[in-house]
């Protein structure tokens, strides 16, 4: 079978490239990932500055739902704590942002506003490096992914699977988001960091609503679905996709499988945390709603629609349910009853199509490339222990 | 010369009860043993001890010097030990060609493997390998799709690609024909000597066409050790596995 968006299934087809074979499938599914990326730096032409605004949005959440892929998707870590490592990429970036206006608001030696109010005299150890706007650059995306590898460590040395990664990484959030909020003197408290100046990369500035900050938002996402990719390509993606499969086998072939979950559970945080940083851009201020366990949640829905199998399935189902949540609830009609609507929609998916609208896209394509037909029977159940029965004596 | 690989008075214990009880077992470099004994004797958790599934809670288990006791189960399927399970267990998800793939495992680094793309020449060797267990028009086929005789051999296959010295094979031949399996023994008879292999086994015509030496086991233990002939004629196995009719009515 050949997978278009899902990347699993090598076809028959190969042909060389500079000593390297390359299947039909990879090939094809390049095309599709370049004619989407196009597609995206393609769409800003014709609208305003406003729906740039928010498809920017839209984007940076699409690459916070591919990072999921690759956790989710790949490697069978369900990390319902995705939205921590998005936060704090996003208060890295506001941290920086926000030292950019003190000199404006309060003075060459003053504090950012918030500090003001709530009496603190000097500014904490951990604001001063953020005068730099490439330490936070760098902090925003090696924070996350730091912090992931430790989790990783913790719990895939101590072999803790499934159900409890999930819990781990959703408790490990929360008590990130509640230290924030708790600590109002440093972070912002419950109300984030706000009124912040905005990014200047190179000598260009990048106003939320103009098309730099778009543009800036849609290369990170190409490049980072690239990455990914290439990623889930290499020997050790084939590897990860094992693991999903059959863990304890995996082992058996000398692999460390701990550092593999480690590696692919890091990789993800890292993209998550950049996307972060651009969400602050785009949305002008960062907030604990950022690392929330309701934005958290809502990623692996977009994820499910999507389907979690394929980087660009989790990508598009991240925009269009995004969007569809944008545009119901502030249409007249669905005023009340948008929430219904997406919930109708997810039942829908989760009840027809498990693997999503990628894996649709992917059913489609077979019938059309292959022009063979699908397995129509269920994969045969795994064999009774054979070591209770006796075989036949010959 | 020191054995292959060597089991010195091994046991372990499942909530008090001792499904291995001071077991001794040497086999030699390049030696086909068949495992044999009534269920619940010990058989597959002797393999599971030696592949490091279950940790030993008494006793030495040596790969020529090193022991393995300590190591965990990469550690020892790096040392080179490889094992099938009684259970087919390969990756039901992955085609045929990309579970040779991980199972060829000449590097185990994950940053090594990260930079790693695409299919190069040591394919060829895997589809040989796909070629030789009868799955070269398999090769793009969802592991998940495959009957039962074929993915036992697929697992064999998968075994192969590994390339370990010692190979523990649990029940190879559970749910295979009569052809297929006198397909395996003419492989297994074919690996002899390259590898050490340790087969479990239930079907006595199997193990007259492989086996050179018998170990039987029974209660956790050794209870007997010889030729086929040997074996038939031991009055204590006759007793506790064979029943009186011999070998043949096993």
């Amino acid at each position: 079978m050949t997978g278009i968006l899902n990347a699993r299934r090598a076809p028959n087809r190969v042909r060389s490239v500079r000593g390297r074979t390359v299947s039909w499938g990879t090939v094809a599914q390049l095309a599709v990932y370049a004619a989407v990326c196009a597609g995206i730096f393609v769409l800003p032409v014709g609208l305003d500055d406003f729906m740039l605004n928010k498809v920017a949005r839209y984007l940076v959440l699409a690459m916070l739902a591919m990072a999921l892929s690759l956790s989710w998707g790949y490697a069978g870590i369900l990390n319902l704590g995705q939205a921590l490592s998005f936060g704090l990429g996003s208060y890295c970036m506001a941290m920086t942002l926000k030292l950019r206006t003190v000199p404006v608001h309060t003075g060459p030696e003053g504090l950012p506003d918030f500090m003001v109010w709530n009496n603190v005299q000097q500014l904490p150890w951990f604001w001063v490096p953020f005068h730099s706007t490439a330490f936070a650059l760098a902090a925003g995306i090696l924070i996350p992914a730091g912090l992931a590898m430790l989790l990783g460590w913790f719990m895939f040395r101590g072999r803790v699977t499934g159900v409890y990664t999930a819990i781990i990484t959703l408790a490990t959030m929360v008590v990130v988001n509640l230290l924030i909020i708790d600590q109002q003197r440093y972070t912002g408290g419950f109300n984030g960091i706000t009124d912040l100046a905005q990014l200047t990369l190179f000598g260009v500035e990048f106003d939320a609503y103009a098309s730099t900050t778009y543009y800036l938002v849609a290369s990170c996402l190409t490049a980072c679905l690239f990455l990914a990719l290439a990623f889930t390509k290499s020997k050790a993606g084939l590897i990860l996709q094992a693991v999903r499969d059959h863990e304890e086998r995996v082992r058996y072939f000398g692999y460390d499988v701990a550092y593999y979950k480690i590696a692919a559970l890091t990789v993800s945080a890292a993209i998550a945390g950049l996307a972060g940083m651009l969400y602050t851009v785009v949305m002008e201020f960062a907030s604990p709603t950022f690392l929330g366990v309701q934005l958290s949640l809502s990623v692996v829905i977009w994820c499910a629609v999507g389907g979690r199998n394929s980087l660009l399935g989790a990508t598009l189902g991240a925009m269009l349910v995004a969007g569809m949540q944008g545009m119901l609830s502030e249409s007249e009609t669905f005023l009340e009853t948008w929430t219904l609507v997406m919930g109708a929609m997810f039942v829908l998916v989760v009840l027809f199509l498990p693997k999503g609208l990628a894996g649709l896209v992917e059913m489609a394509a077979n019938r059309l490339l292959d022009r063979r037909p699908l397995p129509t029977v269920a994969p045969p159940p795994p064999p009774a222990i054979a070591g209770t029965g006796e075989k036949e004596a010959a | 010369m020191t054995p292959h690989l060597e089991l010195h008075d091994v046991s372990v214990s499942f909530n008090g009860f001792l499904a291995v009880n001071g077991l001794n077992l040497a086999v030699g470099r390049g030696e086909l043993r068949c495992l044999i004994g009534p269920n619940g004797a010990g058989k597959t958790t002797a393999l599971d001890l030696i592949c490091g599934k279950v940790k030993p809670t008494g006793g030495a288990i040596m790969l020529g010097s090193r022991s393995l006791n300590r190591l965990e189960e990469h550690e020892i399927a790096r040392a080179g030990v490889g094992r099938k399970f009684q259970v087919p267990s390969v990756f039901r998800e992955l085609s045929v060609r990309e579970n040779l793939e991980v199972a060829y495992c000449k590097t185990t680094d994950v940053l090594h493997n990260v930079l790693r793309f695409g299919r190069r020449a040591e394919s060829d060797g895997l589809e040989k390998l796909a070629e030789l267990v009868g799955l070269e028009d398999q090769l793009d086929r969802q592991a998940g799709y495959l009957s039962h005789g074929q993915t036992q051999w697929l697992e064999i296959a998968l075994l192969l690609a590994q390339n370990a010295e010692l190979i523990l094979m649990d029940e190879p031949t559970a749910g295979m024909t009569a052809l297929e399996t006198h397909k395996t023994a003419e492989l297994f008879n074919r690996l002899k000597g390259r590898h050490t292999l340790i087969v479990v086994e239930h079907d006595m015509g199997f193990i007259k066409e492989i086996g050179d030496v018998i170990s039987v086991m029974h209660q956790g233990r050794l209870l007997a050790e010889g030729t086929v002939h040997e074996i038939e004629e031991h009055p204590e196995v006759r007793r506790a596995y064979l029943g009186s009719g011999g070998i043949s009515h096993a």
